[in-house]
């Protein structure tokens, strides 16, 4: 495939599907309806659709499939950079604490009843926490060694992963608890305007940091010595893409869950297209990531009435497809 | 060194004597009391001794039909929910000192459990056993399952508890059974006569975190089918996670609000305009559910309340003569013994903490 042709299917495709996830959905509306819903957002024109419909169009699915595009993009790029900067195909973007964190931030909101908003900034604001605890732990002599970091970011992960147990353990059974588990499996159920509009500027700034960092990326990814040896400042580097990385976790998991899969599997498929070079990897991981995570969210609202928790099909999707690659490529990786 | 082996091992070989006494010793003989039996939801035949005396109740729901029935001074061990349901707290402030030895993800607490010394534990029973089953199988503790899946079921329930407890229990359940049938036996009168379109379409939702709807073959269906709705929930089973967008296309008449906090819930509702075109939101009906001892959607003894509640609310014209609040006193009078205020009537109606 030639660059401009794979360039144009990466930004078509993603689009493409945000139109069909538009129309796609357990209300029947048509296609054609939502161009027009579209059109008259931009060129005031009379309606002659129900107004329900426009409800449906512009305030519930635009905002969950502009979402789960940028949860899927965000958790992608993000696994992409660790997996280069930890040098380690099996890392995930939850390896330094912040889902469990964020995860533990949010069981306590619907402990307490807390609102949308609320829950949202509480599961936030824990998964920065969480993370900057694994990172103050991890600190050596002004260095950060992968391995302190792992490990620092293990030690972080259960702790909060028993907080979270805690939180269950506490939880009302007929009301609360189901709440907390269904949470925790990941679904964008709760997806509006407001929630959009506080969970995209972290992912977007996350993202934005990412890509100005990618070619610096390449270089740490051959280890912190040759990295430091060819003048890059490895400490603000790390530092950068774990600022940038936890941002958008946290804003994807306050939002939506816990979505597992989509950080490890989607930079893998991205590599597989486009070559481990990160210049190219991170804006592919973006477009395939938004694909797929919207892709999952259309099966996981349309296909029955009851929702599908997205951590339930992004694995059942994601795993036989891991293990597909694994086969395939026989672990050369790089 | 050899001698300290020696000590060692005696002190040893003691321990394990003292144990082995204490094994034998532990037991108080079953055989030697006088029992009865009786037949559980599973169809287990059951060998209870003929006074019970202490009672697990294992089922967060089924504490407050404990003590209802006149069984609170045989409670000896709870649930960590029941401890903490604010109206139960009010109606029997015991319940907070009781040991919790189950927990919501229906685990057991074996020591706790056993240092209640219970002669029996009363369970949920939805055709699998409970988690903790095998556990606490190798103690001399009888196991009473009860059934939880529809409206019809708490009367069996009831009737269990009530056996299970004794004989002066069991009639207080024979009366909480009439009143129970009794109730739906008048809603049903004329409800019944309803032709389909004259039902509206009932959601019944719980509140917090993630949006979702109780479906079709639970308690809540039957309810609802009973007050002369019908579900618009087309799902099978409890709590079941939906979308607002599958919700908008049910468009249910009525909106029930269920389980704390729902009058947060309810308000959050009402004031979304991703709500504003279901039917139920565009004409203000949307309720929270009452809550007291139990919620009264679920499990708990005030299922008798909500059918009339319920049909209240989806028909008032036809239950004109029907005086919810009334019929609430007197049956926290009746069956509690307790006397609301006006202030606490509110707080159950509003389901709110006392």
């Amino acid at each position: 495939m030639s660059k401009p042709r794979n360039f144009a299917l990466m930004l078509i495709l993603p689009l493409g599907l945000l139109y069909v996830s538009l129309f796609v959905g357990r209300f029947p509306v048509a296609p054609q309806q939502v161009a027009h819903i579209l059109y008259a957002q931009l060129v005031p024109t009379a309606p002659d659709w129900p107004r329900s419909i426009e409800t449906i169009v512009l305030q519930i699915r635009l905002p969950r499939a502009l979402l789960a595009m940028l949860v899927g993009a965000g958790l992608s790029i993000s696994g992409a950079a660790y997996q280069g900067m930890f040098r380690n195909p099996l890392v995930s973007t939850d390896i330094l604490g912040v889902t469990a964190a964020s995860g533990f931030g949010a069981a306590v909101a619907l402990l307490l009843s807390f609102g949308a908003v609320k829950l949202q900034l509480v599961a936030f604001a824990f998964g920065l926490a969480g993370v900057a605890l694994t990172y103050a732990l991890a600190r050596v002599y002004r260095t950060t060694p992968v391995l302190m970091l792992v490990l620092s970011g293990v030690v972080v992960a259960a702790f909060f992963s028993a907080l979270l147990s805690g939180a269950k353990y506490l939880a009302d059974p007929e009301s609360k608890l189901p709440a907390i588990t269904y949470w925790l499996l990941g679904s964008l159920n709760s997806a509006s305007m407001r929630s959009l509009a506080m969970a995209a500027p972290p992912i977007i700034v996350g993202s934005a940091g990412l890509l100005l960092a990618r070619w610096k990326l390449n270089i740490l990814a051959m280890g912190d010595e040759e990295a430091r040896a060819l003048g890059v400042r490895t400490e603000w580097l790390k530092g950068m893409v774990i600022v940038c990385t936890t941002l958008i976790t946290a804003a994807a998991v306050s939002v939506c869950g816990i979505v597992g899969w989509v950080g490890l599997v989607i930079p893998h498929v991205g590599r597989m297209l486009v070559g481990p070079d990160h210049r190219h990897l991170l804006p592919a991981t973006l477009s395939i990531g938004a694909t797929y995570l919207l892709f999952i969210d259309d099966i996981a609202r349309s296909v029955s009435a009851t929702e599908i928790p997205l951590g339930i099909l992004t694995a059942v999707v994601g795993a036989p497809f891991f293990a597909y690659l694994l086969r395939r490529t026989g672990g050369t990786w790089y | 060194m050899n001698r300290l082996r020696r000590l060692l091992s005696a002190a040893c070989l003691a321990a394990a004597a003292c144990l082995a006494v204490a094994a034998t010793a532990q037991p108080s003989d079953p055989r030697a009391a006088p029992t009865r039996q009786i037949t559980d939801a599973a169809g287990r035949v059951v060998t209870l001794p003929a006074t019970v005396n202490r009672v697990a109740d294992a089922w967060h729901a089924n504490n407050s039909t404990v003590l209802m029935l006149g069984g609170a001074s045989k409670l000896v061990a709870t649930t960590v929910q029941a401890r903490k349901q604010p109206w139960l707290q009010r109606l029997y402030p015991r319940i907070e000192s009781l040991p919790a030895a189950f927990n919501a993800a229906g685990e057991v607490n074996v020591e706790t459990l056993i240092g209640a010394r219970p002669d029996v534990i009363l369970m949920a029973y939805d055709g699998s056993l409970p988690k903790w089953f095998d556990t606490i199988s190798p103690y001399p503790i009888a196991v009473v399952l009860m059934p939880n899946t529809s409206l019809e079921d708490l009367a069996t329930t009831a009737r269990l508890t009530g056996q299970v407890l004794g004989e002066r229990e069991s009639r207080v359940a024979a009366d909480y059974v009439r009143y129970f049938e009794g109730n739906i036996h008048r809603v049903r009168q004329i409800t019944d006569r309803l032709a389909p379109s004259e039902r509206p379409k009932v959601l019944h939702t719980s509140s917090a975190g993630i949006l979702t709807a109780d479906g079709l073959d639970t308690l809540i269906d039957d309810w609802i089918h009973v007050a002369g709705g019908v579900n618009a929930a087309q799902v099978k089973g409890n709590g079941r996670p939906v979308s607002l967008e599958q919700i908008i296309a049910w468009n249910p008449d009525v909106i029930i609000v269920g389980s704390a906090p729902n009058q947060q819930s309810r308000a959050a509702i009402l004031a979304d305009p991703r709500w504003s075109g279901i039917k139920a939101v565009r004409t203000g009906k949307v309720y929270a559910n009452p809550s007291g001892a139990y919620l009264w959607d679920r499990h708990g003894a005030e299922s008798a309340l909500q059918v009339l509640w319920a049909a209240k609310l989806l028909h008032p014209q036809d239950f004109a003569d029907l005086d919810v609040r009334r019929e609430t006193k007197l049956f926290y009078s009746r069956f509690f013994h307790y006397t609301l205020t006006d202030a606490e009537l509110r707080s159950i109606m509003n389901a709110t903490a006392p």
